[in-house]
């Protein structure tokens, strides 16, 4: 008795199943306009070349687009090449230097400093003593003019 | 294989890929012409005509899926247009664990989520008009048949019922009956979409399918 009630059950869920498939079937035949769906897809193939575009270049192309003179005539570009690379090494150069001889990266033995105060002998008497009775001028002359007294340096 | 089981589909990343296993019949090609992995390489590397071949092979499931999640066309033309859109800045990031398929169903199905639960209310219904060949359907012969309930009402308002039931549902029921009972999707495949097992699957699909019975309890008899 028992299991007959419960078969019947089945049985009823099953034609409900069964009744719902059916239902839920009918649903595939509501198609969109054809016409909508065309236009839908024009419509993403339109966002998707935007997004294409919008998408970030390549590092060349940027160069392209923003300093198009440098693309168009490559002689200039070339040349301007050039002038860079001198202009870099002759930075890198003077980077160098600086770092070698001044600033906090460099070695203790480049660092430049004030000199060491050297003792240095300051000639005070460029002339030699004389003896304080040395006579200067000689004895007057007979016209009462006097000459310098001639020395000897000893 | 399944994804983060414990993940609603709503709070998984749009395009983190479902890990897959073997290929299913879905992921090969269909049609003449080359094969998804083929296409989706090209699209990587920049080739939008492969893009439009995919969309061109896509686009009546997406918007399907997107439809009958949403039973308005407006929404879903703007969803499925979304989708495609959002796979495509996504694919640079697809590396082949899943079938492209797998992968944007993933990304419908949360993107129609997201935008259901953005908007936070019922939209109006706006429906597709049915095909005529309805009328040859022998579904449609047995439900419209002599005695059944469904023969007193005309076919628009059996769809506007049929829509409101499904609309009804809450949207990881809905998901599940739309993949699997109008789009024919495997339980495993729906799984790895929407990050589940195989087992909540079933589950959600008993459930769901037990409250539509319901609201068309007048169909039923």
């Amino acid at each position: 008795m028992m299991n007959e009630k419960v078969s019947n059950e089945t049985t009823a869920e099953e034609e409900a199943d069964v009744l719902l498939q059916k239902l839920l079937h009918l649903k595939q035949y509501e198609v969109p306009e054809v016409a909508r769906m065309t236009r839908n897809k024009q419509n993403i193939m339109r966002q998707v070349r935007q997004a294409q575009m919008e998408k970030r270049k390549p590092l060349l192309d940027l160069l392209e687009l923003n300093i198009p003179w440098f693309f168009a005539e490559p002689k200039y570009g070339i040349a301007a090449l050039f002038v860079a690379f001198v202009g870099l090494q002759y930075v890198g150069m003077n980077a160098k230097n600086s770092a070698t001889s001044t600033g906090i990266y460099t070695s203790t033995a480049n660092v430049a400093s004030f000199e060491q105060d050297v003792p240095v002998n300051i000639v005070t008497n460029r002339y030699p003593s004389l003896p304080s009775n040395y006579p200067l001028f000689g004895e007057p002359q007979g016209d009462q003019s006097v000459i310098p007294a001639a020395f000897e340096y000893k | 294989m399944v994804g983060n089981v414990n993940l609603e589909p709503d709070e998984l990343p749009d395009d983190e890929e479902p890990v897959s296993g073997a290929a299913s019949e879905e992921d090969v090609v269909e049609d003449d012409g080359p094969s998804d992995d083929e296409l989706v390489l090209k699209a990587q590397q920049g080739d939008i005509q492969a893009f439009d071949l995919l969309v061109e092979r896509y686009h009546s499931r997406i918007y399907s899926l997107t439809y009958n999640m949403t039973s308005n066309r407006e929404d879903a033309e703007d969803l499925t247009q979304e989708i495609f859109v959002k796979a495509f800045e996504a694919l640079p990031r697809f590396k082949g664990k899943s079938s492209f398929y797998t992968w944007l169903y993933r990304i419908g199905v949360n993107k129609t989520i997201n935008y259901r639960k953005k908007r936070n209310r019922k939209r109006a219904l706006s429906l597709d008009s049915f095909d005529q060949d309805i009328k040859l359907d022998d579904d449609y012969h047995d439900l419209t048949a002599k005695g059944s309930p469904l023969r007193s009402i005309s076919l628009s308002e059996l769809q506007i019922k049929l829509n409101e039931a499904l609309q009804g549902l809450s949207e990881k029921h809905r998901t599940v009956v739309v993949m699997h009972d109008m789009q024919g999707i495997p339980h495993d495949e729906i799984a790895k979409v929407v990050g589940a097992s195989v087992g909540t699957v079933r589950s959600r699909l008993f459930y769901a399918r037990r409250q539509m019975q319901n609201e068309l309890s007048e169909f039923m008899k």
